[in-house]
């Protein structure tokens, strides 16, 4: 048979976003996906030169609306880094809570649009929007925002923990570790489910490496990386946190490890809220005007939801000369052309959806 | 790590790949005005070692060879800079750039590039 191009996008359903592919297939097998990225680029790295360091901090969190807090922890870290401002040590667990619970949150949204993806499971993005609402609660309860928090200072946070968080949060996480485990059985004995996610979109081990994919697409290969273990950083040393690795490769080794990575943060937040010794965990006020740099530049990585991510900044005297951002699901969405080629047309969704992608993080 | 000569860094990435620095990071510049400098961050992931290549390149003359034969992950990252700074990517097989989505001369990372009126490049 003649080969075929069909376009997909930008705006369909399943692309999460704004993201145009043009599919080149044989019959229904998947000869070559092009995607077609930069429909929500903003510039961010351009605009990060004219503001003040802590000025950006509002832009650094719509690089990824799924995962906001993690994003701002990233950046403000950076200039923690740039400046040589310690963080205390009560801010660190706060920071852990604050991260692990939003990681959940962004696992929980990425289970219920897969299933969407690959079809006929719409209740189950309602069941698992259900519960990412209680995370949703939770931050709002400790930020006093519920999607954008600006809730990173230097040196510690806006603000502390209120009384009754611990009460509430063990509460929701209760109730969230008892539905994973139902979505677990339910998904799992799910023949459908099953087929569309076995098999399809392997990825080797090898190629994991070469193609610089990144978080749990890395992991979901084989390979036992992740920057909370390798590069060490606040207490997940001490708080006993352990990778998640399998070794399929495919769409569902994939989902194992985020399913398992969210059993990882339920216990690392339980674990980070007992040990938190008291004190102050406050942060410098925004204003930082008059702030001198320490280093010449500062290099800062971070395990984001979607992967592996790394800020890059040189210093100027008030604003950053340079920022230059990893974005996790950049790189995994570079793969995708060799992750779908001899797949069936039908599967490049599910690949899609195992990927785990926001176009506002791929665009900048 | 110091700076590599620019004649070199071509044999010094391949030097580090086969000693196992075989995931890449990044590739990222940064635009000095009077130089750009170009930097690889290079991975061991089994030893968990990371190294950073920085090497200068004369703003009127931004060449670098791809290497995408190597790390095929370069592919979207030396199309990043072949938009943002103009950096002309040497052995490509495609040329098309990564936002394309903007009908201006110029290249946004660079220094020269301002927010003026649409598009418009100070020189």
């Amino acid at each position: 048979m003649s080969e075929t191009k069909i376009n997909i996008g930008p705006i369909h359903p399943s692309t999460h976003g704004v993201l145009r592919l043009v599919v080149t297939v044989d019959g229904d097998t998947i000869k070559e996906v092009e995607p077609h990225i930069g429909f929500l680029h903003r510039g961010v790295e351009k605009l990060a030169e004219s503001r003040m360091y802590m000025q950006n901090i509002v832009y650094m969190e719509k690089l990824d609306y799924a995962a906001p807090m993690a994003h701002q922890e990233l950046y403000v870290s950076t200039v923690e880094k740039l400046l040589g401002i310690e963080v205390k040590e009560r801010a660190e667990y706060v920071r852990v809570v604050l991260l692990e619970l939003q990681r959940i949150a962004s696992h929980l949204l990425w289970l219920g649009t897969m299933c969407n993806d690959i079809g006929q499971m719409f209740s189950m993005f309602m069941w698992t929007m259900r519960d990412r609402d209680m995370i949703l609660r939770l931050l709002q309860e400790a930020t006093g925002q519920r999607m954008f928090y600006v809730n990173m200072r230097l040196g510690g946070v806006n603000r502390d923990l209120p009384a009754g968080f611990e009460d509430d949060t063990y509460k929701v996480l209760d109730s969230i570790e008892h539905s994973l485990g139902e979505y677990k059985d339910f998904l799992e004995s799910n023949p459908v489910f099953m087929e569309r996610l076995k098999n399809v979109g392997v990825l080797s081990r090898e190629n994991a490496i070469r193609l610089g994919v990144t978080g749990p697409v890395l992991r979901g290969s084989g390979i036992d990386y992740d920057v909370r273990r390798n590069s060490s950083y606040y207490k997940y040393t001490k708080l006993g946190f352990r990778p998640a690795v399998e070794t399929g490769g495919d769409s569902f080794a994939r989902y194992k490890v985020r399913m398992k990575e969210m059993q990882e943060s339920i216990s690392l937040v339980r674990k980070a809220l007992e040990e938190m010794p008291k004190g102050d965990a406050l942060g410098l006020p925004i204003k930082l005007i008059g702030a001198v740099p320490k280093e010449k530049e500062a290099i800062v990585k971070r395990e984001l939801p979607r992967g592996e991510g790394m800020m890059y900044m040189v210093a100027d005297k008030q604003r950053p000369y340079r920022l230059a951002i990893r974005a996790p699901a950049f790189i995994n969405l570079a793969a995708l052309d060799h992750i779908s080629r001899g797949q069936r047309l039908a599967d490049l969704f599910a690949i899609l959806g195992s990927l785990d992608l926001v176009m506002a993080d791929v665009d900048k | 790590m110091p700076k590599i000569e620019y004649a070199n860094l071509d044999a010094e990435i391949e030097k580090l790949h086969s000693e196992g620095f075989t995931y890449l990071t990044k590739i990222t510049a940064v635009d000095y005005v009077d130089h750009v400098e170009v930097l690889y961050f290079l991975r061991d992931i089994e030893k968990n070692k990371e190294i950073v290549v920085r090497s200068d390149l004369a703003p009127n003359y931004l060449r670098l060879k791809s290497i995408m034969h190597l790390y095929p992950a370069a592919d979207w990252y030396e199309r990043e800079l072949s938009e943002m700074f103009g950096i002309d990517f040497i052995g490509r097989k495609t040329k098309r750039l990564l936002l394309e989505k903007w009908d201006g001369k110029g290249n946004p990372l660079r220094k020269s590039f301002t927010w003026g009126s649409k598009y418009e490049v100070q020189e």
